[in-house]
């Protein structure tokens, strides 16, 4: 299992390494350059070639390319992945300092998916073909299929218009002034509508994948057995079934940790959440490259760790694989 | 006397059962591949459904703009939020029958225009996806080896990268608001699905007898590529490329809404989103319209995409 792990971990290095070479080039590849916005009038060109060298500018892409990795891998100090081109603060810092909103809505959303998709997904399964499982199958395959920026949309407009701004739609903390800013209520508060769009999304995905598990499971020959020798329904279902029917279920987990950590750019956007998302799109309209590029990498981590988890969780609760 | 007659009777019937069989099967009809294809089609009610909702959204797409002209772009200086209508003041036909925006802007042409614009993105990317998936894909599974190996580690890098930022980021750096770049930018991120998928089928196709005899005869890589591997793969890349329609769709649109997509005067379901999005309280509609029309494009694509794929798959069996 330790070998597996360390493995695996292993195999993921040059995974990284490609995301890194691959964001490089595509920000080497773009036009403009970090400099460009120094180009004014009242910038004299003897400055603007000090920046080029001081910067590295100069030297050639591959150059560029190791000084930035070398620098980027020392994780553990603060300019390693360089200064914001537009407030000049540690980029590391900032995105350490937006990581907690985003794993709190992340977190927040998933904790809602399980507790909602699993009953739903079974309820689905075990009455198969009832109204109960057809009302969740269009649900699920309709909130499957709605864009998650639509969803956010509409949901925003719920709190606003239809409640009459009951839910606030904007920030994580009230404006300043107001009573109780930045207790937990009021951010619980604020959460409720990025975590419902989030999650309606997650909870039809989920709920579908544990309906066909489930229906997997309930058909084979140990559950028809444990029904044969006169268990009740609930033991067959809950204590047989379901179990099995779960081990799939734990690498959803895995798939659905890029997701929080970078793929919440669209609802971070609509709610305003200052979360690494919103960070990111702000990053990208500035062309703050150093931050652009330290995104995706922590991005390209989530997706690397994701897959990673998944893998392991499986061997850890399915006995039957082996390494 | 008695079992006589119900043994003759018996006789007879069974000679006229096995007669009118024998029959059904002379007067079952021989199938083509494609007759077969449309019959399995027909059975999926929803997939025949949503290829009507498809073509209607096609042909307003299609039509809308031309016989209303500029009228998606042309703002009325008095018509800010105006209810619907059929005439204007002068008594002239105006289309406006899901009246105006908040700068006077003729939502029914304008819809019109943003379904084609962003349509006409999800189909070009879907193309570009497709070819470079079956490039990518179909070298990958018919060479094998070292080259496979790299090429299928690139696939995985691909997809390592949080995608939706990564178009972002290429539309933000190679010219906002372009159409080629959007359609590039989400082409050349979105491939990586269709090329596993050409290389999966690739791999179970290269040691089938029929292909080895093909290389036994001489021909060329290229030719068993292309004449004998690529058709029976056909069907699952088209059912990818259907599911692919909605992804790219979706993607213009989310593009668009984040102001990374079209921008300015242009208009796509994601800008009409964005621009109701600051309109709330005066006009819901206009949220409701260019959402609905974008939920029926990628329901209808899914709904497609698995009947296609039921249809398309030889083993599915159909009854008479």
């Amino acid at each position: 299992m330790a070998t597996y792990i360390l493995r695996r971990t292993l195999q993921s290095i040059p995974i990284l390494f490609g995301v890194a070479l691959v964001s490089f080039a595509i920000i080497q590849l773009a036009p403009g350059s970090p400099i460009d916005r120094f180009r004014t009038p009242n910038v004299r060109p003897e400055t603007l070639e000090n920046l080029i060298r001081l910067y590295g500018l100069d030297k050639p892409v591959h150059e560029q390319f190791v000084s930035w990795f070398t620098a980027f891998v020392q994780f553990w100090r603060t300019e390693a992945w360089g200064y914001s081109l537009v407030d000049g603060r540690s980029v590391r810092d900032t995105i350490v300092d937006r990581m907690p909103a985003t794993l709190l809505l992340g977190g927040t959303a998933l904790l809602v998916t399980i507790i909602l998709a699993v009953p739903i997904g079974i309820l689905a399964a075990v009455r198969q073909y009832s109204w109960a499982d057809k009302a969740i199958t269009t649900f699920a395959t309709v909130g499957y299929a709605i864009p998650s920026f639509l969803l956010g949309l509409y949901i925003a407009y719920l709190g606003t218009v239809v409640f009459r701004g009951a839910f606030p739609s904007f920030g994580m903390v009230s404006l300043p002034g107001s009573e109780g800013r930045g207790t937990p209520l009021d951010i619980a508060w604020h959460m409720v509508l990025p975590v419902t769009s989030l999650a309606i999304q997650q909870i039809a995905g989920w709920s579908r994948y544990v309906r066909a598990k489930m229906l997997e499971v309930l058909n084979q020959d140990y559950v028809r057995t444990a029904k044969a020798k006169g268990l009740s329904a609930t033991k067959v279902t809950y204590k047989h079934a379901l179990r099995n029917a779960l081990i799939p279920v734990i690498t959803l987990f895995g798939l659905t940790l890029p997701g929080l950590l970078a793929g919440a750019v669209i609802t971070e956007s609509i709610f305003s959440w200052p979360g690494l998302g919103l960070l990111g799109l702000t990053a990208v309209q500035n062309r703050d490259y150093p931050m652009v590029l330290a995104f995706v990498m922590v991005g390209g981590f989530g997706v690397v760790l994701g897959n990673l988890l998944a893998d392991v969780l499986y061997g850890v609760v399915d006995p039957r694989i082996k390494y | 006397m008695v079992t006589d007659t119900t043994a003759a009777e018996n006789e007879r019937r069974r000679a006229e059962e096995a007669e009118a069989e024998s029959a059904d099967i002379d007067r079952t009809p021989v199938r083509t591949y494609w007759q077969l294809v449309r019959q399995r089609f027909m059975k999926h009610r929803l997939a025949v459904f949503a290829v009507i909702v498809l073509i209607v959204l096609a042909t307003y797409a299609l039509v809308v703009p031309v016989i209303t002209g500029d009228a998606w772009r042309q703002t009325h200086l008095f018509r800010d939020d105006a209810p619907p209508e059929l005439f204007d003041g002068d008594g002239e036909f105006t289309f406006a029958i899901l009246g105006y925006n908040e700068i006077g802007q003729n939502l029914f042409a304008r819809l019109g225009k943003a379904t084609q614009t962003s349509l006409t993105i999800g189909l070009a990317a879907v193309v570009i996806i497709v070819v470079i998936g079956i490039f990518i894909g179909s070298i990958a599974g018919y060479v094998g080896g070292w080259l496979d190996n790299v090429l299928m580690r690139f696939v995985d890098i691909m997809l390592s990268l949080p995608g939706l930022f990564v178009i972002l980021m290429i539309t933000a750096f190679f010219g906002q608001g372009n159409v080629w770049v959007i359609v590039l930018a989400i082409g050349l991120t979105g491939w990586t699905t269709a090329a596993r998928l050409v290389r999966a089928e690739f791999l179970s196709l290269r040691d089938v007898d029929y292909v080895q005899a093909a290389r036994a005869l001489g021909a060329s890589p290229q030719r068993i590529i292309l004449r004998h591997m690529l058709p029976p793969a056909m069907a699952p890349i088209v059912v990818a490329a259907t599911l692919g329609i909605a992804d790219s769709v979706v993607v213009e649109s989310a593009l668009s809404f984040l102001g990374f997509g079209i921008g300015g005067e242009g208009a796509s379901l994601g800008t009409m989103l964005q621009n109701a999005q600051n309109y709330f309280f005066s006009g819901p509609l206009k949220v409701l319209y260019p959402g609905l029309t974008l939920i029926l494009i990628v329901l209808s694509a899914s709904f497609l995409g698995d009947g296609l794929r039921d249809a398309l798959d030889p083993r599915q069996r159909v009854d008479k």
